[in-house]
């Protein structure tokens, strides 16, 4: 799995965002991060002409585009991935419902990504993340994470979730997996050695019952897998 | 318009005062002669003030028929006015002529024949009007509600291409800023200052977002009432479960009313069921809406408080219909039933 490392080849990326400012800067910032915008859209339609021509990496969408404004930006990106399986999906949006991420994980063994769009203004983490979905990562809002345990967690009887034997830590360490990130960022985040993060990750993984996988993508996988399954 | 109405009314009521010195003098007069040639036989003055007690009826009904406002004015109660007065004085003449067979049941029945009529017509005529105005003011209310639902979109829908758009563009070019700094091995001060112009951007868009969502949450404009409540349910973060049937979408207007009854419902759980389960159950059948919210909390949610107050009114503009049951220590229900045309 691709974590670090100088000799990468450049990530190519479509961007599709129907305003242009922001068309713009998100161009110009994966520019300066050395990563290669080979073109950009505006609506659906766009998406699918470059996507047929250039065949990108990833493709960074943004859910509301014209002519409608609604979801169009989804079912663009699922319709592009079908034409190119291995097209890794970025979605931008002003609100993150945990509905679209499941529509999205669910449409492929690729890449996925969905974050709210102010993240573009953490741009070191932003840029990992892009380069992380294009490697065939994940890369989950952590507002969409959060939800999606504390739907988790409500749907299971009262006191006895499973969710509830994790210690804090290895709550924490659930919560930075799930948004797809590697060993090596949790380790970062929570300022922990990289030791005490595989060792929470082995706690969780037995606690919650999941089998064990090698691989970011198919960790995330289970682990979402296993907060989207319904108690009921 | 009134001025001049009440100078007619002032102006006919002086005209009846002004009758009162004439018509006692010559009540007095009668009085007098009587007294002195019919030495109390009979009392044959009755007769002329009878007749002058008549003039003053029929004036004071003219009088209070003309200084009412026009709006109330109906011709019908001048003429129950007058059909009184002319009542009262047959049946006067009747008992000054000795009282024996009651004749004047004739004249009356006959009078009220003639005023039975047009106030049966008339009342039909109101009625009639009564259900065009009725089928009118339906119309438009729903019109009115149908344009605030598509006007409460557009805001949303303004706010995330204007002001939310510039301010993401904002924190995108701070976060540059802030990242070339850092590669220049920038001041940590000035490098501090540009990360916290950075974090204001960012909370200035999450404070939009909410307001966004409150003034139409765009889940519900993409993907419906299910999603959106499901959506809801999630970020309130308490223990509710969701169960919706609803086969097709109905109108925005009633699934706005309805998200909102959901919304306003799942925080008045919050507050006062403390992290007991919460149900949500909607269903959409007969051309109706269900919804039922229910906790097994405390109870006690005061049904006239501000929330659901005007959460009955959003429903009840609607044609709908909202109950909030709240006994202490039995948990909350909040029913509500929306027509969807």
């Amino acid at each position: 799995m691709p974590v670090s490392g100088p000799e990468r080849a450049p990530v190519r990326v479509v961007i599709v965002e129907d305003h242009a400012l922001l068309r713009e800067g998100l161009m110009a910032l994966l520019t300066e991060n050395g990563i290669d915008v080979v073109a950009t859209a505006e609506d659906g339609p766009g998406l699918l002409r470059i996507v047929a021509g250039h065949k990108p990496d990833l493709a960074i969408c943004d859910v509301r585009l014209p002519p409608t404004f609604t979801d169009e930006g989804i079912k663009a990106a699922l319709e592009a991935r079908r034409h190119l399986p291995s097209l890794a999906l970025l979605v931008l949006s002003q609100y993150v419902e945990p509905a679209y991420s499941g529509e999205l994980l669910a449409s492929g063994e690729s890449g996925v990504g969905y974050l709210l769009k102010e993240r573009v203004s953490e741009v070191r983490t932003f840029v990992d993340a892009v380069r992380r979905v294009a490697a065939g990562g994940t890369a989950l809002d952590r507002e969409v994470v959060g939800s999606l345990m504390r739907e988790r967690h409500s749907s299971e009887a009262a006191g006895s979730s499973p969710l509830d034997t994790l210690t804090v830590r290895e709550r924490q360490t659930l919560e930075l997996i799930a948004q797809g990130k590697t060993n090596a960022a949790v380790a970062r985040e929570l300022v922990v050695t990289l030791g005490a993060v595989e060792k929470h990750i082995s706690n969780i993984f037995g606690k919650l019952d999941l089998p064990a996988t090698d691989g970011d993508h198919r960790r995330v996988l289970a682990v979402l897998t296993y907060l989207r399954a319904t108690g009921g | 318009m009134s001025e001049q109405r009440s100078t007619v009314s002032r102006t006919l009521t002086i005209g009846t005062v002004a009758l009162a010195p004439p018509f006692l003098s010559l009540s007095l007069l009668l009085l007098v002669i009587w007294a002195l040639t019919a030495h109390g036989g009979y009392f044959w003055p009755m007769w002329p003030y009878w007749a002058l007690l008549l003039i003053v009826a029929v004036r004071g009904v003219y009088v209070w028929d003309h200084s009412r406002p026009e709006p109330s004015r109906r011709p019908f109660d001048a003429l129950l006015g007058y059909g009184c007065v002319w009542s009262v004085a047959l049946i006067a003449i009747w008992g000054m002529s000795g009282g024996s067979y009651f004749w004047p049941v004739w004249p009356m029945l006959g009078f009220l024949l003639v005023l039975g009529a047009p106030w049966i017509w008339g009342r039909s005529r109101t009625n009639r009007n009564l259900e065009v105005r009725v089928d009118e003011l339906t119309r438009t209310r729903a019109g009115a509600v149908d344009v605030q639902a598509s006007e409460l979109r557009r805001i949303e829908r303004d706010l995330h291409d204007g002001a939310q758009a510039r301010l993401v563009a904002l924190s995108m070019q701070l976060g540059r800023a802030e990242d070339r700094l850092a590669g220049k091995g920038a001041d940590a001060g000035d490098l501090e200052l540009v990360r916290q112009a950075r974090m204001e951007a960012t909370a200035a868009i999450s404070e939009l977002r909410d307001l966004a969502r409150g003034i139409s949450p765009p889940v519900l404009a993409d993907r419906g009432l299910e999603a959106a409540v499901q959506s809801l349910a999630d970020r309130t973060g308490s223990n509710v479960t969701v169960n919706a049937e609803i086969d097709h979408r109905p109108p925005p207007a009633v699934e706005n009313a309805a998200y909102f009854v959901v919304a306003e419902a799942l925080t008045n759980a919050a507050k006062h069921s403390t992290g007991a389960p919460v149900r949500v159950t909607i269903w959409h059948e007969h051309a109706e809406l269900g919804i039922v919210v229910a906790d097994n909390g405390l109870g006690g949610a005061d049904p006239g408080g501000s929330g659901l107050t005007g959460l009955r009114q959003r429903v009840e503009a609607l044609d709908g219909w909202l109950e909030v049951r709240s006994p202490a220590g039995e948990g909350t229900t909040v029913r509500a039933i929306l027509p969807c045309q």
